[in-house]
């Protein structure tokens, strides 16, 4: 503790210096945090959005919503199949089928159908009878609403769509945070797209094991129809929509990484100017009886107290600044919100401190490995 | 008696560059408890290369350095730390207080050290300016102070612990007549009430006269032992 007061008076008194450095290790931080944040929200969009007894029709050798149509009489037809449990037709209308930072998403469904298929929506304001009641109502994921400024009562239009908002929704789904459930006539015609046309059927099947029978008795079901159907798991139907997100994402590891080396040279650096500055300080500590064990720790501790000051205003400014901007990153119709968890901010501040030990280290070895009587007289 | 510092064939040998230098050559040298004693020569006689091993802050190359009973000479790096934090306190030409710490923090320094409480830290270090007569700038930091009172803040860490020697290498170097004056009176106080040993280095006759023994060194060795002028305290 005595050592700990002595390091933070060295901090505290040289301010300057020590904002500067903190400044150097937050913006390092904060790179390293929306990297890590990226990369956290991407796998958790892509693990728990998909269920695990649930299968993805859309039409073979398609790959957007807006190419995707099938008839929407096809849902009869695939409920009669052994194993299915549920089946619902989904109408999938996005303002931006590439990647895009700004995604909106409408998914159209029959309005009576959707609690029952997706029981874990909880809505937080308004209320789900006037999503029923109203054809052009829309029940707004809640992060599409922080995003969009909107709440129950308010009108937005996009893609040509114009829909009176109802509700705004919460689920353990990050994809239904993120988009607008409507009437599915209601945006087959506002859309353009027609009545009797969807983007999808998700269907849920009785155990895990019926997955893979039940796509292959779908495709082989409509193989020679006019629109033949390529059915994955939703898993792999997110896998393989998020790949190209994944592999845009997976770059900006070496961000991430040449951040965290940047950290860890600017510490090292300022550390080791420290210690080059000190070396008569540091002499006159070991002549009133210091040893090298105590020295070391009073620049390691140093070391660590900028790490962890850079590190908390890099994550907490990293946290600010994807709640202001609600970053919806998107690629054909999968929508990736951009939201720090607790778990990248305990990571970055983690990372932080490690490399405050890390940049002390050699510093606080060279502090002491010259010979006293030769630093006395430096 | 026993003397409170024993040095018995003393060598001192380092390598600059490629010629070896021997600052210090089988000296020999006894001083008892609560003696003031001077050490004055030339420069490059060995005087502070002497008071560095008495302080334990430099090693022999060979020899017996038997401080207070204890062989020093033998010690490790981290030994010998422990011995300085205990046993000695310095006092350096140029004070070489922290600048960042108020003289209260300067002189708490090597009771870090130690296991005493906050309370008990706070009590010596008050009792060690008071002693030095600044109890009422512990708040302040050494750019705040002039060269007397750093000097003074740097006695009073020297003696915050307690030891029983006190080394001091040119501690007048630097001050006018006046704060020169009260240093030697003040580490003459220490000698005689406080039964501290103290070696000092100058090249001050003055400040020689203050002391109770004056050594001459020349070449590494003792060369007399002249009488020292009369301090007028």
């Amino acid at each position: 503790m005595k050592f700990i007061s002595l390091a933070l008076k060295n901090i505290v008194r040289h301010k300057l210096r020590s904002l500067l450095t903190i400044l150097g290790v937050a913006a390092g931080m904060f790179l390293y945090s929306a990297v890590e944040t990226m990369q956290h929200s991407l796998d958790r969009a892509t693990r728990t959005a998909a269920a695990e007894n649930v299968l993805v029709v859309y039409r073979e050798n398609r790959f957007c919503p807006t190419t995707s149509r099938l008839p929407e009489h096809y849902e009869s037809t695939i409920r009669r199949i052994p194993g299915v449990k549920e089946v619902i037709p989904i109408q999938i209308t996005v303002n931006n089928c590439g990647a895009s930072l700004d995604v909106i998403a409408f998914r159209g469904v029959p309005p009576e159908a959707l609690k029952s298929y997706n029981p874990q929506l909880e809505v937080i304001a308004g209320s789900y009878d006037d999503f029923t009641s109203r054809s052009d109502a829309a029940l707004v994921g809640e992060h599409f609403a922080s995003r969009r400024g909107l709440k129950p009562g308010d009108t937005f239009e996009a893609v040509g769509v114009k829909v009176q908002v109802v509700g705004i929704i919460r689920s353990d789904s990050p994809q239904d945070n993120n988009v607008a459930y409507v009437h599915l006539p209601f945006l087959q015609q506002a859309s353009r797209i027609g009545l009797g046309i969807v983007t999808q059927f998700n269907v849920k099947v009785e155990t895990p094991d019926d997955l893979e029978p039940v796509a292959a008795a779908i495709d082989e079901t409509f193989r020679s129809d006019q629109q033949p159907t390529n059915t994955r798991p939703e898993q792999a139907f997110f896998a393989e929509t998020a790949r190209q997100m994944i592999e845009l994402i997976s770059f900006t590891r070496w961000l991430g990484l040449g951040a965290v080396l940047a950290v860890l040279g600017l510490l090292a650096n300022a550390i080791l100017l420290v210690v080059r500055g000190r070396v008569k300080e540091t002499a006159i500590f070991q002549t009133l009886g210091f040893n090298r064990w105590h020295i070391c720790l009073l620049v390691v501790i140093e070391g660590l107290v900028l790490g962890l000051a850079g590190g908390i205003l890099g994550v907490v400014a990293a946290d600010i600044f994807f709640r202001w901007k609600s970053f919806t990153l998107g690629n054909e119709g999968l929508t990736l919100a951009l939201e720090t968890s607790p778990q990248v901010l305990v990571n970055g501040i983690g990372v932080a401190l490690l490399m405050g030990a890390l940049a002390s280290i050699y510093p606080a070895w060279k502090a002491t490995s010259k010979p006293l009587i030769q630093s006395l007289n430096a | 008696m026993t003397p409170f510092i024993d040095i018995n064939q003393l060598s001192k040998t380092y390598q600059k560059g490629k010629t070896s230098v021997t600052p210090l050559e089988k000296l020999s040298l006894s001083v008892p408890k609560g003696e003031f004693l001077a050490l004055m020569g030339p420069s490059g006689s060995g005087k502070t290369t002497l008071l560095n091993l008495v302080a334990g802050i430099d090693t022999p190359t060979t020899g017996q350095l038997i401080i207070d009973g204890q062989d020093i000479a033998g010690l490790s790096r981290a030994a010998l730390a422990k011995w300085r934090s205990r046993h000695v306190g310095y006092i350096f030409q140029l004070y070489h207080l922290v600048p960042i710490l108020s003289a209260f923090e300067n002189v708490e320094l090597p009771l870090l050290l130690s296991k005493m409480s906050r309370r008990e830290r706070k009590a010596k270090v008050e009792s060690a300016l008071e002693l030095v007569g600044l109890a009422e700038r512990s708040g302040h930091r050494p750019s705040e102070l002039s060269g007397g009172q750093e000097q003074r803040v740097a006695i009073a860490r020297a003696i915050v612990h307690n030891p029983g020697l006190l080394v001091a290498d040119e501690p007048t170097g630097d001050l006018d007549r006046e704060s020169a004056d009260n240093i030697l009176r003040l580490l003459r106080e220490l000698s005689r009430e406080h039964e501290k040993t103290i070696v000092m280095v100058t090249h001050d006759p003055k400040a020689a006269a203050a002391a109770d023994r004056c050594l001459h060194l020349e070449k590494g060795q003792l060369v007399d032992e002249p009488e020292p002028a009369t301090f007028v305290a």
